[in-house]
Protein backbone atom coordinates (compact mmCIF):
# COMPACT_ATOMS: atom_id res chain seq x y z
CA UNK A 1 0.00 0.00 0.00
CA UNK A 2 2.69 2.48 0.97
CA UNK A 3 4.74 1.48 -2.07
CA UNK A 4 1.74 2.14 -4.30
CA UNK A 5 1.28 5.47 -2.51
CA UNK A 6 4.89 6.47 -3.19
CA UNK A 7 4.75 5.49 -6.85
CA UNK A 8 1.41 7.26 -7.31
CA UNK A 9 2.75 10.40 -5.66
CA UNK A 10 5.87 10.39 -7.83
CA UNK A 11 3.82 9.63 -10.97
CA UNK A 12 1.38 12.46 -10.28
CA UNK A 13 4.13 15.01 -9.74
CA UNK A 14 6.08 13.86 -12.80
CA UNK A 15 2.97 13.83 -14.99
CA UNK A 16 1.94 17.32 -13.94
CA UNK A 17 5.48 18.63 -14.38
CA UNK A 18 5.54 17.21 -17.93
CA UNK A 19 2.12 18.27 -19.20
CA UNK A 20 2.76 21.82 -18.00
CA UNK A 21 5.74 22.08 -20.31
CA UNK A 22 3.69 23.01 -23.34
CA UNK A 23 6.62 23.05 -25.76
CA UNK A 24 7.74 19.58 -24.71
CA UNK A 25 4.21 18.24 -25.01
CA UNK A 26 3.71 19.86 -28.41
CA UNK A 27 6.88 18.46 -29.92
CA UNK A 28 6.36 15.04 -28.35
CA UNK A 29 3.32 14.79 -30.60
CA UNK A 30 4.40 17.04 -33.45
CA UNK A 31 7.76 15.40 -34.17
CA UNK A 32 6.32 11.99 -35.11
CA UNK A 33 3.54 13.66 -37.07
CA UNK A 34 6.22 15.52 -39.00
CA UNK A 35 8.02 12.26 -39.71
CA UNK A 36 4.84 10.73 -41.10
CA UNK A 37 4.13 13.77 -43.24
CA UNK A 38 7.67 13.74 -44.65
CA UNK A 39 8.10 10.02 -45.22
CA UNK A 40 4.51 8.97 -45.66
CA UNK A 41 3.06 11.86 -47.65
CA UNK A 42 6.00 13.51 -49.41
CA UNK A 43 8.56 10.76 -50.03
CA UNK A 44 5.93 8.03 -50.13
CA UNK A 45 6.28 4.35 -50.80
CA UNK A 46 6.41 3.48 -54.47
CA UNK A 47 7.35 -0.16 -54.90
CA UNK A 48 7.33 0.25 -58.67
CA UNK A 49 10.54 2.20 -58.67
CA UNK A 50 10.06 5.72 -57.34
CA UNK A 51 10.25 6.97 -53.76
CA UNK A 52 12.62 6.17 -50.98
CA UNK A 53 10.94 3.03 -49.74
CA UNK A 54 10.76 -0.32 -51.43
CA UNK A 55 8.20 -2.11 -49.30
CA UNK A 56 4.45 -1.78 -48.89
CA UNK A 57 3.28 1.04 -46.57
CA UNK A 58 2.34 -1.31 -43.69
CA UNK A 59 5.96 -2.48 -43.47
CA UNK A 60 6.93 0.90 -42.06
CA UNK A 61 4.36 1.05 -39.26
CA UNK A 62 6.94 -0.16 -36.65
CA UNK A 63 9.34 2.53 -37.81
CA UNK A 64 6.78 5.28 -37.36
CA UNK A 65 5.75 3.99 -33.91
CA UNK A 66 9.39 3.65 -32.95
CA UNK A 67 9.82 7.41 -33.37
CA UNK A 68 7.99 7.91 -30.10
CA UNK A 69 8.90 4.60 -28.46
CA UNK A 70 12.64 5.24 -28.81
CA UNK A 71 13.33 8.97 -28.95
CA UNK A 72 10.89 10.26 -26.35
CA UNK A 73 11.74 8.05 -23.35
CA UNK A 74 15.47 8.15 -24.03
CA UNK A 75 15.68 11.92 -24.03
CA UNK A 76 12.94 12.51 -21.45
CA UNK A 77 14.20 10.15 -18.74
CA UNK A 78 17.81 11.06 -19.43
CA UNK A 79 17.19 14.79 -19.17
CA UNK A 80 14.92 14.32 -16.16
CA UNK A 81 17.78 12.60 -14.38
CA UNK A 82 20.15 15.41 -15.35
CA UNK A 83 17.63 17.98 -14.07
CA UNK A 84 17.14 16.06 -10.81
CA UNK A 85 20.89 15.86 -10.33
CA UNK A 86 21.41 19.57 -11.04
CA UNK A 87 18.72 20.48 -8.51
CA UNK A 88 20.01 18.10 -5.81
CA UNK A 89 16.68 16.27 -5.98
CA UNK A 90 18.24 12.83 -5.77
CA UNK A 91 20.06 13.90 -2.62
CA UNK A 92 16.67 14.75 -1.18
CA UNK A 93 14.97 11.60 -2.47
CA UNK A 94 17.76 9.40 -1.08
CA UNK A 95 16.61 10.34 2.43
CA UNK A 96 12.97 9.41 1.73
CA UNK A 97 11.46 5.91 1.58
CA UNK A 98 11.23 6.13 -2.23
CA UNK A 99 13.39 3.47 -3.87
CA UNK A 100 15.24 4.10 -7.10
CA UNK A 101 13.24 1.52 -9.02
CA UNK A 102 10.03 3.07 -7.75
CA UNK A 103 11.17 6.45 -9.06
CA UNK A 104 12.01 4.96 -12.45
CA UNK A 105 8.74 3.03 -12.55
CA UNK A 106 6.75 6.21 -11.85
CA UNK A 107 8.54 8.07 -14.63
CA UNK A 108 8.16 5.08 -16.94
CA UNK A 109 4.42 5.09 -16.31
CA UNK A 110 4.28 8.78 -17.25
CA UNK A 111 6.07 7.92 -20.48
CA UNK A 112 3.75 4.99 -21.09
CA UNK A 113 0.74 7.32 -20.76
CA UNK A 114 2.17 10.06 -22.99
CA UNK A 115 3.75 7.77 -25.56
CA UNK A 116 0.76 5.45 -25.59
CA UNK A 117 -1.39 8.39 -26.63
CA UNK A 118 1.17 9.57 -29.18
CA UNK A 119 1.50 6.05 -30.58
CA UNK A 120 -2.27 5.79 -30.99
CA UNK A 121 -2.31 9.11 -32.84
CA UNK A 122 0.57 7.97 -35.02
CA UNK A 123 -1.04 4.64 -35.81
CA UNK A 124 -4.25 6.31 -36.98
CA UNK A 125 -2.28 8.89 -38.98
CA UNK A 126 -0.17 6.22 -40.66
CA UNK A 127 -3.30 4.41 -41.76
CA UNK A 128 -4.88 7.62 -43.06
CA UNK A 129 -1.84 9.22 -44.67
CA UNK A 130 0.04 6.25 -46.11
CA UNK A 131 -2.90 3.96 -46.79
CA UNK A 132 -1.22 1.10 -44.97
CA UNK A 133 -3.31 -2.06 -44.79
CA UNK A 134 -3.70 -3.64 -41.39
CA UNK A 135 -5.29 -7.00 -40.57
CA UNK A 136 -7.88 -6.28 -37.93
CA UNK A 137 -7.96 -9.06 -35.36
CA UNK A 138 -7.07 -9.98 -31.80
CA UNK A 139 -3.40 -9.77 -32.70
CA UNK A 140 -3.73 -5.99 -32.88
CA UNK A 141 -4.23 -5.95 -29.11
CA UNK A 142 -0.58 -6.97 -28.78
CA UNK A 143 0.37 -3.47 -29.90
CA UNK A 144 -0.35 -2.19 -26.39
CA UNK A 145 2.07 -4.49 -24.51
CA UNK A 146 4.63 -4.05 -27.28
CA UNK A 147 4.54 -0.27 -26.83
CA UNK A 148 4.63 -0.60 -23.03
CA UNK A 149 7.61 -2.98 -23.13
CA UNK A 150 9.40 -0.78 -25.66
CA UNK A 151 8.84 2.34 -23.58
CA UNK A 152 10.02 0.59 -20.40
CA UNK A 153 13.13 -0.60 -22.17
CA UNK A 154 14.09 2.81 -23.49
CA UNK A 155 13.23 4.48 -20.19
CA UNK A 156 15.77 2.15 -18.58
CA UNK A 157 18.30 3.00 -21.26
CA UNK A 158 17.49 6.70 -20.79
CA UNK A 159 18.27 6.33 -17.09
CA UNK A 160 21.66 4.84 -17.92
CA UNK A 161 22.39 7.68 -20.36
CA UNK A 162 21.25 10.19 -17.74
CA UNK A 163 23.65 8.66 -15.23
CA UNK A 164 26.59 8.64 -17.62
CA UNK A 165 26.08 12.07 -19.27
CA UNK A 166 27.12 14.97 -17.10
CA UNK A 167 24.59 17.55 -18.31
CA UNK A 168 21.21 17.94 -19.99
CA UNK A 169 22.94 18.91 -23.24
CA UNK A 170 25.05 15.78 -22.97
CA UNK A 171 21.95 13.66 -22.45
CA UNK A 172 20.26 15.04 -25.57
CA UNK A 173 23.37 14.51 -27.70
CA UNK A 174 23.98 11.01 -26.35
CA UNK A 175 20.37 9.91 -26.64
CA UNK A 176 20.18 11.12 -30.25
CA UNK A 177 23.43 9.31 -31.05
CA UNK A 178 22.00 6.10 -29.61
CA UNK A 179 18.45 6.49 -30.86
CA UNK A 180 19.03 7.33 -34.51
CA UNK A 181 20.98 4.23 -35.61
CA UNK A 182 18.78 2.01 -33.46
CA UNK A 183 15.69 3.54 -35.02
CA UNK A 184 16.86 3.19 -38.61
CA UNK A 185 18.62 -0.16 -38.48
CA UNK A 186 16.29 -2.37 -36.45
CA UNK A 187 14.17 -3.78 -39.27
CA UNK A 188 12.16 -0.55 -39.25
CA UNK A 189 12.92 1.41 -42.39
CA UNK A 190 15.68 -0.65 -43.94
CA UNK A 191 14.67 -4.27 -44.72
CA UNK A 192 17.32 -6.82 -43.66
CA UNK A 193 17.71 -7.91 -47.28
CA UNK A 194 19.15 -4.48 -48.11
CA UNK A 195 21.85 -4.74 -45.46
CA UNK A 196 25.16 -6.63 -45.64
CA UNK A 197 24.83 -10.20 -44.40
CA UNK A 198 27.22 -9.61 -41.51
CA UNK A 199 25.12 -6.71 -40.26
CA UNK A 200 22.03 -8.87 -39.77
CA UNK A 201 23.50 -10.35 -36.61
CA UNK A 202 24.03 -6.82 -35.33
CA UNK A 203 20.40 -6.05 -36.08
CA UNK A 204 19.40 -9.07 -34.02
CA UNK A 205 21.13 -7.50 -31.01
CA UNK A 206 18.95 -4.40 -31.15
CA UNK A 207 15.93 -4.64 -28.84
CA UNK A 208 13.98 -2.48 -31.26
CA UNK A 209 14.23 -5.28 -33.82
CA UNK A 210 11.88 -7.36 -31.65
CA UNK A 211 9.55 -4.42 -31.31
CA UNK A 212 9.50 -4.13 -35.12
CA UNK A 213 8.90 -7.83 -35.60
CA UNK A 214 6.17 -7.84 -32.99
CA UNK A 215 4.36 -4.81 -34.40
CA UNK A 216 4.67 -6.18 -37.94
CA UNK A 217 3.26 -9.53 -36.84
CA UNK A 218 0.45 -7.85 -34.87
CA UNK A 219 -0.61 -5.66 -37.80
CA UNK A 220 -0.24 -8.34 -40.45
CA UNK A 221 -2.31 -11.00 -38.75
CA UNK A 222 0.70 -12.98 -37.54
CA UNK A 223 1.66 -14.14 -34.06
CA UNK A 224 3.61 -11.47 -32.14
CA UNK A 225 4.04 -13.59 -28.98
CA UNK A 226 7.64 -14.63 -29.57
CA UNK A 227 8.84 -11.11 -30.33
CA UNK A 228 6.83 -9.74 -27.43
CA UNK A 229 8.39 -12.21 -24.98
CA UNK A 230 11.92 -11.39 -26.13
CA UNK A 231 11.17 -7.67 -25.93
CA UNK A 232 9.63 -8.05 -22.46
CA UNK A 233 12.65 -9.98 -21.20
CA UNK A 234 15.03 -7.37 -22.61
CA UNK A 235 12.87 -4.57 -21.19
CA UNK A 236 13.00 -6.16 -17.74
CA UNK A 237 16.78 -6.43 -17.86
CA UNK A 238 17.35 -2.90 -19.14
CA UNK A 239 14.80 -1.47 -16.68
CA UNK A 240 16.61 -3.13 -13.76
CA UNK A 241 19.94 -1.81 -15.05
CA UNK A 242 18.36 1.62 -15.41
CA UNK A 243 17.00 1.51 -11.87
CA UNK A 244 20.46 0.70 -10.56
CA UNK A 245 21.85 3.58 -12.63
CA UNK A 246 19.45 6.14 -11.11
CA UNK A 247 21.75 8.20 -8.87
CA UNK A 248 21.50 7.66 -5.14
CA UNK A 249 24.44 9.61 -3.83
CA UNK A 250 26.07 12.82 -5.00
CA UNK B 1 15.37 2.18 22.24
CA UNK B 2 14.67 5.93 22.31
CA UNK B 3 16.50 6.19 25.62
CA UNK B 4 19.51 4.39 24.19
CA UNK B 5 19.46 6.68 21.17
CA UNK B 6 19.31 9.73 23.40
CA UNK B 7 22.24 8.46 25.44
CA UNK B 8 24.33 7.66 22.40
CA UNK B 9 23.37 10.82 20.56
CA UNK B 10 20.81 11.18 17.82
CA UNK B 11 23.68 12.01 15.46
CA UNK B 12 27.16 10.67 16.01
CA UNK B 13 30.21 11.06 13.79
CA UNK B 14 33.58 9.61 14.70
CA UNK B 15 36.73 10.46 12.80
CA UNK B 16 34.95 11.11 9.52
CA UNK B 17 37.15 11.68 6.49
CA UNK B 18 36.20 12.60 2.96
CA UNK B 19 38.37 13.58 0.00
CA UNK B 20 37.54 14.78 -3.50
CA UNK B 21 40.70 13.89 -5.37
CA UNK B 22 43.47 15.89 -3.71
CA UNK B 23 41.02 18.11 -1.87
CA UNK B 24 40.30 17.24 1.74
CA UNK B 25 36.63 17.95 2.41
CA UNK B 26 36.40 16.41 5.90
CA UNK B 27 39.46 15.77 7.99
CA UNK B 28 38.66 13.62 11.01
CA UNK B 29 35.39 15.22 12.09
CA UNK B 30 33.92 13.85 15.33
CA UNK B 31 30.78 15.12 17.00
CA UNK B 32 27.81 13.88 18.95
CA UNK B 33 24.45 15.61 18.92
CA UNK B 34 21.97 14.50 21.56
CA UNK B 35 18.29 14.06 20.87
CA UNK B 36 16.33 17.30 20.82
CA UNK B 37 19.35 19.55 20.35
CA UNK B 38 19.61 22.25 17.70
CA UNK B 39 23.17 22.12 16.42
CA UNK B 40 24.44 24.95 14.25
CA UNK B 41 27.24 24.28 11.81
CA UNK B 42 29.14 27.31 10.56
CA UNK B 43 32.22 27.86 8.50
CA UNK B 44 33.47 29.58 5.37
CA UNK B 45 32.46 28.46 1.89
CA UNK B 46 34.23 25.20 1.13
CA UNK B 47 34.84 24.39 4.80
CA UNK B 48 32.95 21.09 4.47
CA UNK B 49 29.53 21.92 5.93
CA UNK B 50 27.51 20.47 3.06
CA UNK B 51 29.84 17.49 2.79
CA UNK B 52 29.29 16.78 6.48
CA UNK B 53 25.51 17.01 6.01
CA UNK B 54 25.81 14.62 3.08
CA UNK B 55 27.95 12.25 5.12
CA UNK B 56 25.42 12.27 7.95
CA UNK B 57 22.50 11.68 5.58
CA UNK B 58 24.33 8.93 3.72
CA UNK B 59 24.23 10.77 0.41
CA UNK B 60 27.98 10.71 0.04
CA UNK B 61 30.46 7.97 0.85
CA UNK B 62 33.10 8.71 3.44
CA UNK B 63 35.46 7.01 5.87
CA UNK B 64 34.68 6.89 9.59
CA UNK B 65 31.76 5.88 11.74
CA UNK B 66 28.41 7.66 11.52
CA UNK B 67 25.18 6.78 13.24
CA UNK B 68 21.83 8.48 12.89
CA UNK B 69 19.29 7.45 15.53
CA UNK B 70 21.53 4.51 16.34
CA UNK B 71 21.80 3.19 12.79
CA UNK B 72 24.12 3.75 9.85
CA UNK B 73 22.85 6.57 7.61
CA UNK B 74 21.87 4.15 4.85
CA UNK B 75 20.00 1.89 7.25
CA UNK B 76 18.11 4.44 9.32
CA UNK B 77 14.32 4.49 9.00
CA UNK B 78 13.77 7.15 6.33
CA UNK B 79 10.43 8.05 7.91
CA UNK B 80 12.35 9.57 10.83
CA UNK B 81 14.69 11.81 8.84
CA UNK B 82 14.06 15.08 7.00
CA UNK B 83 16.48 16.89 4.72
CA UNK B 84 16.62 20.24 3.01
CA UNK B 85 19.66 20.03 0.74
CA UNK B 86 21.67 23.08 -0.18
CA UNK B 87 20.79 24.52 -3.62
CA UNK B 88 17.67 22.36 -3.79
CA UNK B 89 15.58 23.05 -6.91
CA UNK B 90 12.40 21.00 -7.14
CA UNK B 91 10.16 20.79 -10.21
CA UNK B 92 9.32 24.37 -11.09
CA UNK B 93 5.89 23.80 -12.60
CA UNK B 94 4.29 22.32 -9.54
CA UNK B 95 2.40 24.54 -7.14
CA UNK B 96 3.64 24.83 -3.60
CA UNK B 97 0.72 22.64 -2.53
CA UNK B 98 1.53 19.98 -5.14
CA UNK B 99 5.18 20.04 -4.19
CA UNK B 100 4.43 19.47 -0.53
CA UNK B 101 1.85 16.80 -1.44
CA UNK B 102 4.41 15.02 -3.62
CA UNK B 103 6.95 14.69 -0.84
CA UNK B 104 4.29 13.93 1.76
CA UNK B 105 3.09 11.12 -0.50
CA UNK B 106 6.47 9.43 -0.22
CA UNK B 107 5.87 8.66 3.46
CA UNK B 108 3.43 6.25 5.05
CA UNK B 109 1.95 8.97 7.18
CA UNK B 110 2.73 12.32 5.65
CA UNK B 111 1.50 15.37 7.49
CA UNK B 112 -1.58 17.21 6.17
CA UNK B 113 -0.40 19.43 3.32
CA UNK B 114 -2.25 22.50 4.59
CA UNK B 115 -0.53 22.21 7.97
CA UNK B 116 2.89 22.17 6.36
CA UNK B 117 2.01 25.12 4.12
CA UNK B 118 0.84 27.06 7.15
CA UNK B 119 4.04 26.19 9.03
CA UNK B 120 6.21 27.68 6.30
CA UNK B 121 3.91 30.65 5.70
CA UNK B 122 2.74 29.68 2.23
CA UNK B 123 -0.95 29.13 2.88
CA UNK B 124 -1.88 32.18 0.78
CA UNK B 125 0.38 31.24 -2.13
CA UNK B 126 -0.23 27.51 -2.04
CA UNK B 127 -1.58 27.35 -5.57
CA UNK B 128 1.20 29.33 -7.23
CA UNK B 129 3.68 27.45 -9.38
CA UNK B 130 7.08 27.12 -7.77
CA UNK B 131 8.70 29.06 -10.62
CA UNK B 132 6.40 32.02 -9.97
CA UNK B 133 7.13 32.20 -6.24
CA UNK B 134 9.66 34.75 -4.97
CA UNK B 135 13.11 33.52 -3.96
CA UNK B 136 12.18 33.52 -0.29
CA UNK B 137 8.88 31.76 -0.91
CA UNK B 138 10.67 29.10 -2.93
CA UNK B 139 13.08 28.45 -0.10
CA UNK B 140 10.16 28.21 2.32
CA UNK B 141 8.47 25.68 0.05
CA UNK B 142 11.71 23.71 0.05
CA UNK B 143 11.85 23.84 3.84
CA UNK B 144 8.29 22.51 3.82
CA UNK B 145 9.40 19.44 1.87
CA UNK B 146 11.70 18.58 4.78
CA UNK B 147 8.86 18.79 7.30
CA UNK B 148 6.27 16.61 5.59
CA UNK B 149 7.10 13.51 7.63
CA UNK B 150 7.43 15.19 11.03
CA UNK B 151 11.02 13.94 11.28
CA UNK B 152 12.89 13.06 14.46
CA UNK B 153 16.12 14.31 12.92
CA UNK B 154 16.05 17.29 10.60
CA UNK B 155 18.93 18.48 8.42
CA UNK B 156 18.60 22.04 7.15
CA UNK B 157 21.42 23.11 4.86
CA UNK B 158 21.24 26.90 4.70
CA UNK B 159 17.48 27.04 5.18
CA UNK B 160 17.05 30.81 5.21
CA UNK B 161 19.15 31.74 2.20
CA UNK B 162 17.18 34.33 0.23
CA UNK B 163 14.40 34.65 2.77
CA UNK B 164 13.40 38.13 3.93
CA UNK B 165 13.76 39.07 7.62
CA UNK B 166 10.10 38.43 8.46
CA UNK B 167 10.13 35.05 6.77
CA UNK B 168 13.41 34.22 8.46
CA UNK B 169 11.99 34.99 11.87
CA UNK B 170 8.95 32.87 11.18
CA UNK B 171 11.21 29.96 10.21
CA UNK B 172 13.26 30.50 13.34
CA UNK B 173 10.16 30.21 15.43
CA UNK B 174 9.26 27.05 13.52
CA UNK B 175 12.66 25.55 14.37
CA UNK B 176 12.10 26.57 17.99
CA UNK B 177 8.78 24.71 17.98
CA UNK B 178 10.34 21.62 16.39
CA UNK B 179 13.13 21.59 18.96
CA UNK B 180 10.62 22.04 21.76
CA UNK B 181 8.82 18.99 20.38
CA UNK B 182 12.00 16.91 20.63
CA UNK B 183 13.24 17.11 17.03
CA UNK B 184 17.00 17.03 16.65
CA UNK B 185 18.03 19.73 14.19
CA UNK B 186 21.33 20.17 12.42
CA UNK B 187 21.43 23.41 10.52
CA UNK B 188 24.14 25.07 8.52
CA UNK B 189 24.16 28.80 8.00
CA UNK B 190 26.25 31.80 7.10
CA UNK B 191 24.17 33.97 9.40
CA UNK B 192 25.76 34.14 12.83
CA UNK B 193 22.66 35.91 14.12
CA UNK B 194 20.60 32.94 13.05
CA UNK B 195 22.90 30.38 14.59
CA UNK B 196 23.29 32.37 17.81
CA UNK B 197 19.51 32.70 17.99
CA UNK B 198 18.65 29.07 17.26
CA UNK B 199 21.47 26.73 18.18
CA UNK B 200 21.96 25.07 21.54
CA UNK B 201 25.50 24.32 20.42
CA UNK B 202 27.59 25.49 17.52
CA UNK B 203 30.33 23.73 15.61
CA UNK B 204 32.80 25.70 13.54
CA UNK B 205 34.30 23.95 10.53
CA UNK B 206 37.45 25.17 8.87
CA UNK B 207 39.16 23.31 6.03
CA UNK B 208 37.26 20.13 6.88
CA UNK B 209 38.11 20.19 10.58
CA UNK B 210 35.81 20.98 13.45
CA UNK B 211 37.91 23.63 15.19
CA UNK B 212 35.48 24.58 17.95
CA UNK B 213 32.27 23.19 19.45
CA UNK B 214 30.24 24.64 22.28
CA UNK B 215 27.27 26.73 23.25
CA UNK B 216 27.27 30.21 21.73
CA UNK B 217 28.10 31.69 25.15
CA UNK B 218 30.99 29.29 25.67
CA UNK B 219 32.44 30.02 22.26
CA UNK B 220 32.07 33.77 22.68
CA UNK B 221 33.67 33.65 26.13
CA UNK B 222 36.54 31.55 24.87
CA UNK B 223 37.17 33.00 21.43
CA UNK B 224 35.10 36.17 21.06
CA UNK B 225 37.61 38.64 22.47
CA UNK B 226 36.70 41.85 24.23
CA UNK B 227 33.98 44.40 23.78
CA UNK B 228 35.02 47.03 21.27
CA UNK B 229 34.28 50.35 19.72
CA UNK B 230 33.80 50.75 15.98
CA UNK B 231 34.75 54.22 14.72
CA UNK B 232 33.41 55.58 11.40
CA UNK B 233 34.74 58.53 9.50
CA UNK B 234 36.08 59.22 6.03
CA UNK B 235 39.27 60.86 7.16
CA UNK B 236 39.96 58.96 10.33
CA UNK B 237 43.35 57.31 10.40
CA UNK B 238 44.16 54.36 12.59
CA UNK B 239 47.49 55.85 13.71
CA UNK B 240 45.78 58.98 14.99
CA UNK B 241 43.19 56.97 16.90
CA UNK B 242 45.83 54.64 18.31
CA UNK B 243 47.90 57.61 19.47
CA UNK B 244 44.89 59.40 20.98
CA UNK B 245 43.82 56.37 22.97
CA UNK B 246 47.14 54.65 23.47
CA UNK B 247 45.43 51.45 22.36
CA UNK B 248 45.61 48.80 19.69
CA UNK B 249 43.44 49.74 16.69
CA UNK B 250 42.34 47.35 13.99
CA UNK B 251 40.14 47.60 10.94
CA UNK B 252 37.01 45.76 9.85
CA UNK B 253 34.79 46.46 6.85
CA UNK B 254 36.29 49.96 6.45
CA UNK B 255 35.77 50.90 10.09
CA UNK B 256 38.36 51.23 12.81
CA UNK B 257 38.10 48.83 15.72
CA UNK B 258 39.26 49.81 19.20
CA UNK B 259 39.38 46.67 21.30
CA UNK B 260 38.73 46.13 24.97
CA UNK B 261 36.52 49.13 25.57
CA UNK B 262 34.02 48.64 28.40
CA UNK B 263 30.65 50.32 28.11
CA UNK B 264 31.50 52.56 31.09
CA UNK B 265 34.61 53.82 29.27
CA UNK B 266 32.89 54.91 26.07
CA UNK B 267 32.42 58.52 27.25
CA UNK B 268 36.08 58.85 28.15
CA UNK B 269 37.24 57.34 24.84
CA UNK B 270 35.06 59.72 22.82
CA UNK B 271 36.32 62.67 24.82
CA UNK B 272 39.92 61.59 24.19
CA UNK B 273 39.26 61.31 20.45
CA UNK B 274 37.70 64.76 20.33
CA UNK B 275 40.53 66.21 22.40
CA UNK B 276 43.05 64.75 19.95
CA UNK B 277 41.15 66.31 17.04
CA UNK B 278 40.13 63.00 15.45
CA UNK B 279 37.33 63.88 13.05
CA UNK B 280 35.03 60.86 13.28
CA UNK B 281 31.39 60.73 12.05
CA UNK B 282 29.93 58.14 14.39
CA UNK B 283 30.86 55.25 16.62
CA UNK B 284 29.28 51.95 17.68
CA UNK B 285 30.03 50.03 20.82
CA UNK B 286 29.63 46.27 20.56
CA UNK B 287 30.00 43.23 22.72
CA UNK B 288 31.67 40.24 21.11
CA UNK B 289 29.32 37.85 19.37
CA UNK B 290 29.47 34.66 17.44
CA UNK B 291 30.58 36.61 14.39
CA UNK B 292 33.72 37.62 16.27
CA UNK B 293 34.32 33.98 17.12
CA UNK B 294 33.82 33.05 13.50
CA UNK B 295 36.15 35.74 12.20
CA UNK B 296 38.78 34.92 14.78
CA UNK B 297 38.73 31.16 14.19
CA UNK B 298 38.36 31.17 10.44
CA UNK B 299 40.83 33.97 9.85
CA UNK B 300 38.42 35.69 7.46
CA UNK B 301 37.92 39.35 6.57
CA UNK B 302 39.78 41.07 9.36
CA UNK B 303 43.26 42.45 9.80
CA UNK B 304 44.70 44.30 12.74
CA UNK B 305 47.15 47.19 12.72
CA UNK B 306 50.11 44.90 12.30
CA UNK B 307 48.49 43.54 9.16
CA UNK B 308 48.27 40.05 10.55
CA UNK B 309 45.39 37.88 9.55
CA UNK B 310 42.97 37.44 12.39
Amino acid sequence: MSRRRRIRSCFTAAFRAFVRRKTAVFFTFFFPVLIILIFGALVQTQPTGGGLFAREPAYYIPGYLAVVVVFTPLSRVGSTIARHRDGNRFEKLATTPLRRWEWLLAHTLVNVAVIGLAALLLFVLVLLVTGANVVVGPGLLALAPLVVAGVALFCGLGAIIGRVADSQDGVIAASNAVAFPVWVLSETFVPPSMLPAWFRSVTALSPLTYFSRGVRAATAGGDPTGALLVLAALATGVFVAGAVAVPKTE
Amino acid sequence: MAEAEARAGALVAEDVHKRYGDTVALDGVSLSIPEGEVFGLVGPNGAGKTTLVRALTGTTRCDGVITVLGAAPGAVDAHRVGLLPQSFHPADRLTARELIAYYAGLYDEGRPVDDVLADVGLADDADTWYENLSGGQRRRACVGTALVNDPDVLFLDEPTTGIDPAGRRSLWSLVDDLAAGGTTVLLTSHSMTEVERLADRVGLLRSGSLVAVGTPDELIAEHGGDSHLLVDGAGVESDAVAAALDAEVGERDGRLVVRDVALADVGRVVADLEAAGVDFDSFTWAEPGLEDVYLRLTGEAMTDVEGRSR
